[in-house]
């Protein structure tokens, strides 16, 4: 039932939560107490900009998050304080205008990677030693601002109006409290992402201030809670292996119903049972889940994304016990690793990453983890690669003569790590290279039948330059321009995109599984071509599809792109080779 | 009647507060203008005006908040403010003692807060409005008329000297009317000076000056000489009677101004 607590990343996270639990549980309550609640989760939101721009000019997200924060606190308290009008509606539109500010900068400015995202998504389990300090200077902030300012703030905030006469007249000291909630929200935006850091704030103060009528209670109590619901949500999440921040927040949610409703009811005692219920069939929920992995005895070994999971598992058969992190269809831009992923690293010999900006996570899951296990990152070993350095396309595995070569790569590194297996593994990775070569000859014979003037096509995001250009297709357009699935097109780029469509003659736009079709139909509405034929991109398909295997991807992909560029008329098969 | 002849009348102090042609507003607009009065310390000034006619504006500035657009107006005490207790939050989670105690930030550093010897400032001056046992009690469970009293509690705390109450018999039942004006009477005693803003015409004949605003001065001076029936008709727009929506306060006819209340003036 205690074990989490001897994995080091969990003792990681525990710090970074009770780190944490003092800002939040203190400053939360200020929140709750002064209206704010609104105000701190926009705030979170609102760095979006400032993490695009961290990114693109390369400077610490941190920095970037904060001078962000910081311009919206001042423009909130500037704009609310002229009093025309209320502070809620100033907050919604500075935050729309941030939201629109960071998109246009991802789309048209920097074509930024995919590694802005995961800034805004962060993790409990992936906690470094900067993450803790920042946590330890908002506890000491906090603390610190509470003795200077909260005696004004209580004054303020009980009778604005005659605050003056009482001394607490300045508009200072609410700037000082909106600038202190934003110092909280950055802090908490590594540990627990920008969406959940105010539930962090919100809920535990806002459960606490239904039961008692003291400030000090308020203040100790909120941060005597969010403790307690951060430490049994990680813990929880540990057992039922769902992600810690998403876990926390839910924790807190089901805390705040049942005080509210017992509240409602006046029902004291019942409500303090239940809430104990909860914390305990918590616990037993975690102690039920136990154990699950007894799993073969061979090398242990984890892959990222769900090719290189693929390609590992061909070569490593029945000799290995292979953990893949991503699932078939998941975004690898929006991932946010669970614990068992990170128990995986731990406890692996070797972690496969396919590269680039597409799995950045990977990297960092092995630092903060304290593995030991050896990286391969299989995109520096790739013979094409498109585009330079940080820029490059990181979507190799759709040439197969990069995938051929990772292959050979996989195959070494099994080897080296279990010697005694080596022939096994050859053997595997020979055949699995010969139906990589036959897959090459197929789709190249089934493209040729193409007439020229119909290799075109467009596609949802730029995913898939290296399959155009091994096998001479044109892509005379992306609906999104960009390499991540968070950038979006403008109007003027979609109005080209049609112009070109109706030039060039495309038959189809192509989505792909696990981005959202909605663009790609739209523009095929205008513009009368097909969408029916999906892609698969950046992940495999789930089991029993198509897409279920890497080669199965590719035949797959290989049919609908003939489909599409021939309207229809033409296909392939695995008889065309 | 000229300034000096109001000084002349209470010739010991030096007025608290002395408005010489002074006109208020905002931005240049002019709200309330003509201003022409002084008050002396340890008086209970009535402001009889309609909503709108320049109560608020008036406040502000004595509290310093606005400066006047033209004219002097000397303020010579520290003043303090007693709002309405709807304006305050009720479900706030401060005692009677809590809010007391913020008057004392007037007079600290900005950054040091509130001690043991404020609190215990704070509980005197809720004995002086016969608090004490309340101390306590959650603020927002408190009647209207206990709020009211640990508001003046409050600038009691402050060490304000002229008092400024908006309006504090809205909503009050007689008994507490009574116990509020008793109140305001041993304050005036005890050397405060207080200026209540209130729309019974009944009331303010009891105390000591008046001033009758309606966007300018009317009028000011004792009750019993400053209001007649052009005052209030000039001051409330006519034959106004009752104020709408307010029907235990009305504005009295101009016949009933005979000194029915004398029994009211007691200290």
């Amino acid at each position: 039932m205690l074990e989490p607590f001897s994995l080091p990343f969990f003792r990681e996270g525990l710090m970074e939560i009770l780190l944490l639990s003092v800002a939040a549980g203190l400053i939360g309550s200020w929140v709750i107490l002064r209206g704010l609640a609104f105000y701190s989760h926009a705030i979170g939101t609102a760095s979006f900009p400032g993490l695009v721009l961290a990114d693109g000019v390369g400077f610490p997200a941190a920095v970037g998050a904060f001078g962000m924060a910081g311009v919206f606190t001042l423009f909130s308290g500037a704009l609310a304080r002229s009093k025309r009008t209320t502070s809620d509606s100033v907050t919604g539109l500075i935050l729309v205008g941030s939201m629109a500010g960071g998109v246009i900068l991802a789309s048209d400015v920097f074509n930024s990677g995919a590694n802005v995202d995961t800034l805004l998504f962060g993790s409990l389990l992936a906690i470094d030693s900067g993450d803790l300090l920042l946590a330890a200077a908002a506890a000491a902030v906090s603390i610190l601002s509470l003795l200077l300012f909260s005696h004004h703030w209580l004054a303020r905030g009980f009778d604005e109006a005659s605050a003056p006469s009482v001394g607490s007249g300045s508009g200072a000291y609410d700037l000082a409290l909106m600038a202190i909630v934003a110092f909280t929200v950055i802090a908490g935006l590594s540990a627990v992402g920008a969406l959940l850091v105010a539930a962090l704030m919100v809920v535990p103060a806002a459960t606490v201030r239904m039961v008692t009528s003291r400030v000090t209670t308020l203040q100790a109590g909120s941060v005597i809670l969010v403790a307690i619901e951060g430490t049994l949500g990680l813990w929880l999440s540990f057992k039922t292996d769902a992600p810690p921040g998403a876990t926390i927040a839910m924790v807190s949610g089901v805390v705040f119903a049942i005080v509210a409703i017992g509240r409602q009811l006046r029902l004291r005692r019942i409500v303090a049972a239940a809430a104990t219920l909860v914390v305990l069939g918590g616990i037993a929920a975690g102690c039920g889940d136990s154990g699950d992995d007894s799993g073969s005895d061979g090398l242990r070994v984890t892959a990222t994304t769900t090719q290189v999971a693929d390609f590992v598992s061909e070569v490593g058969g029945d000799r290995i016990d292979l953990t893949r992190i991503l699932q078939p269809n998941t975004d690898p831009h929006d991932y946010e690793p669970r614990p068992s992923d990170v128990e995986a690293v731990v406890d692996a010999s070797i972690l496969f990453r396919s590269g680039g900006t597409l799995d950045e996570w990977g990297e960092s899951l092995l630092a903060d983890s304290g593995s030991s296990a050896d990286l391969l990152d299989l995109s520096y070993g790739v013979p094409v690669v498109l585009g330079d350095g940080e820029d490059a396309d990181p979507h190799w595995w759709h040439d197969p003569l990069n995938v051929a070569v990772a292959v050979q790569e996989v195959d070494a590194a099994l080897a080296s790590a279990a010697p005694d297996d080596a022939a096994y593994f050859k053997r595997n990775a020979d055949a699995y290279l010969a139906r990589i070569a036959k897959l090459n000859r197929q789709i190249e014979t089934c493209v040729k039948k193409v007439p020229e003037g119909q290799r075109r096509i467009v596609t949802d995001h730029d995913a898939f330059g290296y399959f155009t250009n091994r096998y001479g297709i044109e892509t005379v357009g992306t609906v999104i321009p960009a390499l991540t699935t968070q950038a979006q097109p403008s109007a003027g780029d979609l109005a080209d995109l049609e112009q070109t469509i109706r030039d060039e003659g495309v038959k189809a736009i192509f989505p792909e599984s696990s981005v959202s079709p909605d663009l790609a139909e739209a523009l095929a509405r205008d513009t009368g071509v097909s969408t029916g034929y999906t892609l698969y991109g950046d992940t495999l398909g789930p089991e029993g599809s198509d897409g279920e295997t890497w080669i199965g991807m590719m035949e797959s992909n290989t049919d609908s792109v003939v489909l599409g560029m021939t309207g229809g008329s033409q296909r392939c098969g695995p008889d065309d080779g | 009647m000229a300034v000096s002849d109001v000084g002349l009348m209470t010739a010991e102090h030096k007025p608290v507060v002395i408005a010489d042609h002074v006109e208020l507003g905002y931005g240049g607009e002019v709200v309330l203008g003509g201003l022409e009065f002084a008050v002396p310390t340890g008086s209970r000034v009535g402001i009889l005006g309609p909503n709108g006619g320049g109560k608020t504006t008036l406040f502000r500035a004595l509290l310093g908040e606005i400066t006047p657009l033209s004219g002097g107006l000397e303020v010579n005490a520290t003043s303090a403010t007693v709002a309405q207790t709807d304006r305050s939050r009720l479900d706030y989670p401060v005692s009677a003692l809590d809010v007391a105690t913020m008057g004392s930030l007037a007079r600290l550093p900005w950054w040091k807060r509130p001690g043991k010897t404020e609190r215990s400032r704070a509980l005197e001056a809720l004995a002086e409005v016969d608090l004490a046992d309340l101390a306590r009690t959650r603020f927002g469970d408190l009647s209207g008329g206990q709020r009211q009293r640990v508001l003046i509690a409050r600038t009691l705390t402050a060490d304000a000297d002229l008092l400024l109450l908006d309006e504090p018999f809205t909503g009050l039942d007689s008994k507490n009317e009574e116990r509020l004006e008793r109140l305001i009477d041993r304050l005036a005693s005890s050397g405060h000076t207080v200026m209540i803003a209130t729309h019974e015409v009944e009331q303010a004949e009891r105390w000591d000056l008046v001033l009758c605003l309606n966007r300018t001065q009317v009028s000011f001076g004792d009750p019993a000489v400053a209001i007649s029936k052009p005052v209030l008709e000039a001051t409330y727009g006519g034959h106004i009677v009752e104020i709408p929506g307010q029907p235990n306060l009305g504005v009295l006819p101009a016949h009933h101004h005979h000194h029915h209340h004398e029994s009211g003036k007691q200290s």
